[in-house]
């Protein structure tokens, strides 16, 4: 083992920081992070309306079968948005 | 096979649509046979699309509602579910979105999917307390290099050759979309926080040590390697950043070299 004395400093600052204690450990997040939080999905019946049970049966969910484009938040990043949402078929054409 | 099976079988063929109705189906009260049926797939369908809009919100926000719904039905047509568990469902869009000629405008989709998929699971993850790390005074210095660090079980990394961790930080609440996808590629590691899912960009020295620790490489094993390839690699600042983060939950003591 070769860089046993880069181990021995690493090991030795989580030592330190271990007793110092937990107030230590909260200030070195030096970078903002950003979290979110999940909704659970594991629901056996779904909430949205489109889905609910036999008043939508004779609903074919394959009909609506259009040409569709990305038309979301990817127009936003540089280079990566898609310019073509405008030449889509509108009704009456 | 049993007959319980067998017909089990048939019903779940009528509802991915690939046989006929069976003539066991009660259809005496409401409905005919393949409107019953209909209402059946319709709501398989629609619960697996919110599994999913669950499972990929950016996903979502990137392509819009009306163009993942088209993806999610193309999707769903390919992939069952074999899991009772709702949030077992979806693992398979990242695979799915590369060969997804309509997504093909958007090359970052996949790797999105890949990142988002790791949340989802970092989400589901069991629990595991931090590490107390003054138990580093149990060992000997020179059993340093023996170590084995034990990773949350959130723990993830993807890499990219897009900047993801951008991509995913502007969908956040706070966030902004000053992004240039030509600015190259990101590493993001995935860890939860209490219940709280964190997507952080990793330095490409800091993931390949981290890769190898999660292989279940010894301390100074992982280093070497690490060294070697980035002499530049910083493990005092690494360590010390990955312990703030909460992903080491134990260690133990490797055989002797």
């Amino acid at each position: 083992m070769k860089n046993q004395q880069v181990l021995s400093l690493a090991i030795g600052s989580l030592l330190a920081l271990g007793l110092v204690g937990n107030a230590v450990a909260a200030d070195t997040k030096m970078e903002k992070c950003y979290g979110v939080a999940k909704a659970g999905a594991n629901d056996c019946g779904s909430k949205k309306a489109g889905h609910a049970c036999a008043g939508h049966a004779t609903m074919n969910n394959d009909k609506n079968d259009f040409v569709a484009l990305p038309k979301g938040t990817c127009d936003k990043l540089a280079g990566g948005s898609t310019t073509e949402a405008s030449d889509m078929p509108k009704k009456g054409m | 096979m049993n007959a319980l099976h067998d017909e089990l079988s048939v019903f779940a063929g009528n509802i991915l649509g690939a046989a006929q109705p069976t003539p066991l189906f009660d259809a005496s009260t409401h409905y005919t046979t393949d409107i019953g049926i209909e209402v059946y797939r319709n709501n398989y369908r629609g619960n697996l699309q919110d599994a999913l809009a669950g499972a990929y919100p950016i996903i979502e926000q990137l392509v819009g509602a009306e163009f993942f719904r088209r993806l999610a039905r193309d999707f769903i047509s390919l992939h069952g579910s074999f899991s009772a568990n709702l949030f077992d469902y979806g693992a398979e869009l990242s695979d799915f979105l590369m060969g997804y000629a309509p997504a093909h405008s958007l090359p970052y989709l996949s790797d999105m999917a890949r990142l988002e998929w790791a949340c989802h699971r970092a989400y589901f993850a069991v629990d595991a307390a931090p590490l107390e790390l003054v138990r580093f005074t149990q060992v000997a210095p020179e059993e340093y290099a023996n170590l084995l660090l034990h990773v949350h079980p959130a723990c993830h990394i993807v890499a990219s050759a897009f900047p993801i961790v951008e991509i995913w930080q502007a969908h956040q609440p706070v966030g902004t979309f000053e992004i240039d996808l030509a600015r190259g590629g990101e590493i993001a590691l995935v860890i939860r926080q209490d219940d709280v899912v964190t997507v952080r960009e990793l330095t490409e020295d800091e993931a390949h040590w981290m890769n190898g620790i999660m292989q279940g490489q010894r301390l100074g094993e992982a280093t070497d390697a690490t060294l070697n390839r980035h002499p530049a690699f910083d493990l005092q600042n690494t360590l010390l950043l990955l312990a703030s983060l909460g992903v080491w939950t134990d260690f133990t003591l490797g055989e002797l070299s």
